[in-house]
């Protein structure tokens, strides 16, 4: 349980954690976000700010297109709300298994830096680090990949127009792609269950209502594949006979 | 509507956006204070946060916005499931050889298809 000495090795670890899959992850999916920005003519600084500042990528998406579609404000608003609601449960899954010294008013701070990317890896690696070290882990983590994204949506808005469209396909790509990836590294089966009732009802829902089906594939799915495993996957206990 | 109107809407668009994404972390953080990791509620919770996850990928796959809508669904099928190939093939997981290889391949694609 012990992986790491101190607060500060468990930091520098998340930082090397960072630096490998997860920030070439986020400055590509970054790089593809502001060349979309600048195809649909954006401002440079508004694209940028938008990677700092929302720092969810498919709401960044849903944004731009909504906006570009001549939506109203509210619309938009609420759209990139709804598929912001998995943050709620990201958040809820993952700090709770912080130190309880950790779990103070600052993680309203630290929790903007949470993404898809950050909470995946986080949720991997939690199970093998002691609690005391867990929240230094994750922001060694989190920082760069939060960093890294405003200065990939950046470069790609300038490099747009001039990069061959190849890079540009293989650059979008990569985002998805880690998130399929990761799924194979998941070990609970009501989370094995979920991701794979998921990817079925996720695409059906999207065809009935796309801003609420995030949300609605998530309880069903969740559901569903929770009470699979509590009524047939999981060990029971032992029953012991009078 | 003129220009000046669009560039505040932009910002107004953008500051809805900011501020509904952050509310949805705050309430994690919010409600995350009451919930215990052994409970059956965080449990549920997980499940239900990995099939909003898996939907969210296989709509960025299946059904995407922008440049990549442009390649044959088939083939975004058949490039994930190849790199996923490469990912299992070993029980360390293969992270960055698989993401290279769907990377590359879709690159290869990009490449041939406006080759001549």
């Amino acid at each position: 349980m012990n992986r790491f000495a101190n607060r500060r090795e468990a930091f520098w670890h998340g930082i090397r954690d960072a630096l490998g899959a997860p920030v070439l992850v986020l400055f590509a999916g970054m790089v593809g976000f502001g060349a979309m920005g600048r195809t649909h003519g954006f401002d440079a600084w508004m694209t940028g700010l938008t990677s700092l500042l929302m720092f969810a990528l498919p709401g960044q998406v849903v944004m731009l297109e909504m906006f570009i579609s001549g939506s109203s404000l509210l619309a938009i608003g609420f759209a990139v709300t709804l598929t912001s609601t998995r943050f709620v449960t990201m958040v809820v899954t993952l700090f709770p298994q912080l130190h309880r010294r950790d779990r103070n008013p600052l993680l309203y701070l630290w929790v903007h830096m949470l993404a898809m990317t950050a909470w995946a890896v986080s949720m991997r690696e939690f199970p093998t680090i002691s609690p005391k070290h867990r929240l230094s882990y994750f922001i060694g983590l989190a920082l760069p990949c939060w960093l890294i994204s405003p200065m990939g949506t950046v470069l790609g808005y300038f490099v747009a127009g001039w990069v061959p469209t190849a890079v540009t396909l293989g650059l979008v790509f990569i985002n998805p792609l880690f998130f399929l990836l990761t799924f194979t590294d998941v070990k609970p089966w009501a989370n094995r269950i979920a991701i794979g009732l998921g990817c079925l009802f996720g695409p059906v829902f999207y065809m009935f209502d796309a801003d609420s089906s995030l949300l609605l594939t998530g309880l069903v799915a969740g559901t569903l594949a929770y009470f699979i495993d509590r009524r047939w996957l999981r060990p029971r206990p032992v029953e012991v006979q009078a | 509507m003129n220009a000046d109107m669009q560039g505040w809407g932009v910002w107004l668009a953008l500051s809805a956006a900011c501020v509904g994404t952050y509310l949805c972390r705050a309430a994690g953080v919010k409600l995350s204070g009451h919930i215990h990791q052994d409970s059956e509620v965080f449990r549920w919770l997980s499940a239900v946060t990995y099939a909003m996850v898996a939907a969210l990928t296989v709509r960025m796959i299946l059904m995407p916005l922008g440049l990549l809508a442009t390649v044959p669904m088939l083939l975004r099928v058949l490039i994930c499931v190849l790199s996923l190939a490469v990912m299992v093939s070993s029980p360390q997981r293969r992270l960055v050889p698989a993401l290279l290889t769907g990377t590359l391949l879709m690159l290869a694609y990009g490449v041939w298809r406006t080759s001549p």
